[in-house]
């Protein structure tokens, strides 16, 4: 392809926008690691001070360790029930048997195009009715619906893809239903699942706009950081952000990698 | 199978669906009909919600006001997110994946943090006027970035970027290389092959970002509220608002079915534009 002076002026500008946006979009991760060893006390760094104290410390905060593990425990209970739901939803939807296919699709899919926190606040109103206390529980189910969307994409995307003989070859070769199931399907679905726990897990551990309306005075740690936003971060919050930043990142980052093994990007 | 059968096993795919997504949004729809007296909520059909939402000017100024901004939200990623694609879509093979983590990966990074870490950044006092008054490029510290709707704004396009950048990579990606080639073979120079055949192939991808980041702002109610201060009241924050201090939920749930249309307009108006643009 010929290319002029311009078009290089353009590529170049591309790639100056392209650096400064990474610095911008990983400024939380840089901003919170400089702050959580350098203390910053009345408008400006202390670099002298510096030290990984806060990150010992940070351990002896009870209440930000129990909002922590509130949020490891939604996640995971969220994550791994979306994934199961998604399995049998996708595996049902995609047999002869089916009933209803894109009325059930729309419903698992609006969780996921309307706006967060209309989820949010119509479970909120429903629980109330139901006269359910608000709890981690219904956090979790929150989560769920949410995240469900993400899961069920995922397993049917790959389960359409999955050749109808190899299922016939098995049945043929005597298998039974769940014997297909165990060694044919489930291998095959078995990438899709596992970064669909994973992407589910790395939203589960963050969300806070559905979670505001649901988590009662069970407080997740989005939550809590909320609340403390107002009055600013300690050196604590500092550094617990930061490890949590980057454990989700390591699990985003995991689970983008299974998916991209799985084939093409398909969304 | 037979039908009775088969309706059981619809019965136990559908109950989770059902359960947890169409009840509560019928009865949040249902919600918005009663009415409150004092601080209790009468199960009475009203319009009145709709009635006040319409006739109140503040709400329906308060609605406008958000829309635009969410449109100027969604016009900036745009702006910034096709380079971007484009940028990372004429690398070699090997490098387009890893660079496209690079762009997504931060929607991964906690919510909250980033409103924080805009806020130690742009404040009065934050890192962002250290720097630049320690580096002499500002003489006092500047305040057009605090409480104000630029901040607003400047977090939001931040904040949804990758979600915007992700749907017009992904079209620039389908687009076969054959067709650029065939271009580049007639003569065409890149400025005529991205006018004639990158650009009108990637439309779609255009679309679905912009919608992605105009309905992720519309209802975010919390950015505006941490960086907006009281000059960021939108549309969302008023609903949430219902849901706390003001206490009354059938009227938010009013102005929450009205955020629905809203952005149900908007998605069923862009999936129109799309399918005219493959015609």
């Amino acid at each position: 392809m010929r290319s002029s002076g311009g078009e290089k002026f353009v590529y170049g500008l591309c790639a100056v926008l392209f650096a400064l946006t990474v610095l911008v979009l990983y400024a939380p991760i840089l901003v919170n690691a400089l702050l959580s060893v350098v203390p910053r006390k009345a408008g400006s760094l202390h670099w002298a001070e510096a030290g990984g104290g806060a990150y010992l410390e940070l351990f002896g905060n009870v209440d930000l360790m129990q909002s922590l593990f509130a949020s490891v425990i939604v996640a995971v209970s969220a994550s791994v029930l979306s994934s199961v739901i998604a399995v049998v939803m996708a595996l049902y939807l995609d047999s002869r048997f089916a009933f209803g296919r894109r009325a059930i699709e729309t419903l698992i899919y609006l969780p996921f195009i309307m706006p967060s926190m209309i989820t949010g606040l119509a479970l909120l109103i429903y629980f109330t009715a139901l006269k359910v206390p608000l709890s981690l529980a219904t956090v979790t189910l929150g989560h769920t619906i949410f995240v469900l969307a993400i899961a069920y994409r995922l397993t049917s995307v790959r389960l359409t893809n999955l050749s109808p003989s190899l299922r016939e070859a098995s049945m043929d070769l005597g298998a039974n239903g769940w014997q297909t199931f165990r060694h044919i399907i489930f291998p095959h679905l078995q990438p899709a699942i596992l970064s669909g726990v994973l992407f589910a897990a790395a939203i589960s551990i963050d969300e806070t706009l559905i979670t505001l309306f649901l988590s009662g005075d069970r407080m997740t740690l989005p939550i809590r950081l909320w609340s403390m936003l107002r009055v600013g971060f300690t050196q604590e919050i500092n550094a617990l952000v930061t490890l949590v930043i980057a454990g989700t990142l390591v699990v985003a980052l995991f689970g983008l990698r299974v998916w991209k093994k799985d084939g093409k990007l398909e969304f | 199978m037979r039908l009775g059968a088969r309706l059981f096993l619809f019965l136990i795919a559908a109950a989770g669906p059902v359960l947890l997504v169409l009840l509560p949004l019928s009865g949040f729809v249902l919600n918005s009909f009663y009415s409150m007296n004092g601080s209790e909520i009468v199960r009475g059909f009203s319009a009145g919600n709709y009635a006040e939402f319409a006739n109140n000017k503040a709400y329906v100024g308060v609605l406008w006001h958000t829309i635009w901004l969410c449109g100027r939200v969604a016009l900036i990623c745009l702006l910034l997110a096709y380079p971007l694609a484009w940028y990372v879509w004429q690398q070699p093979e090997a490098k387009r994946f890893p660079l496209l983590l690079v762009i997504i990966l931060p929607l991964f990074m906690s919510y909250i943090v980033k409103l924080f870490t805009m806020r130690s950044l742009l404040a009065v006092t934050g890192l962002m006027n250290e720097l630049l008054l320690d580096a002499g490029f500002l003489a006092k510290p500047t305040t057009a970035f605090m409480f104000n709707e630029n901040a607003i704004l400047l977090t939001m396009v931040a904040m949804y970027l990758p979600f915007v950048f992700l749907p017009i990579y992904l079209a620039l990606e389908r687009i076969p290389e054959s067709l650029v080639q065939a271009s580049a073979d007639l003569g065409g120079t890149q400025a005529t092959t991205f006018r004639h055949v990158v650009w009108p192939l990637s439309v779609p991808g255009v679309i679905s970002g912009a919608i992605f980041a105009f309905v992720l702002s519309l209802g975010d109610y919390v950015t505006p509220q941490m960086v907006g201060g009281p000059n960021g009241f939108t549309f969302g924050r008023v609903i949430f608002s219902q849901f706390g201090a003001a206490y009354n939920w059938p009227l938010g749930a009013a102005l929450a079915v009205v955020l629905v249309i809203v952005s149900g307009a908007a998605i069923l108006s862009a999936g129109l534009v799309s399918k005219k643009g493959e015609a």
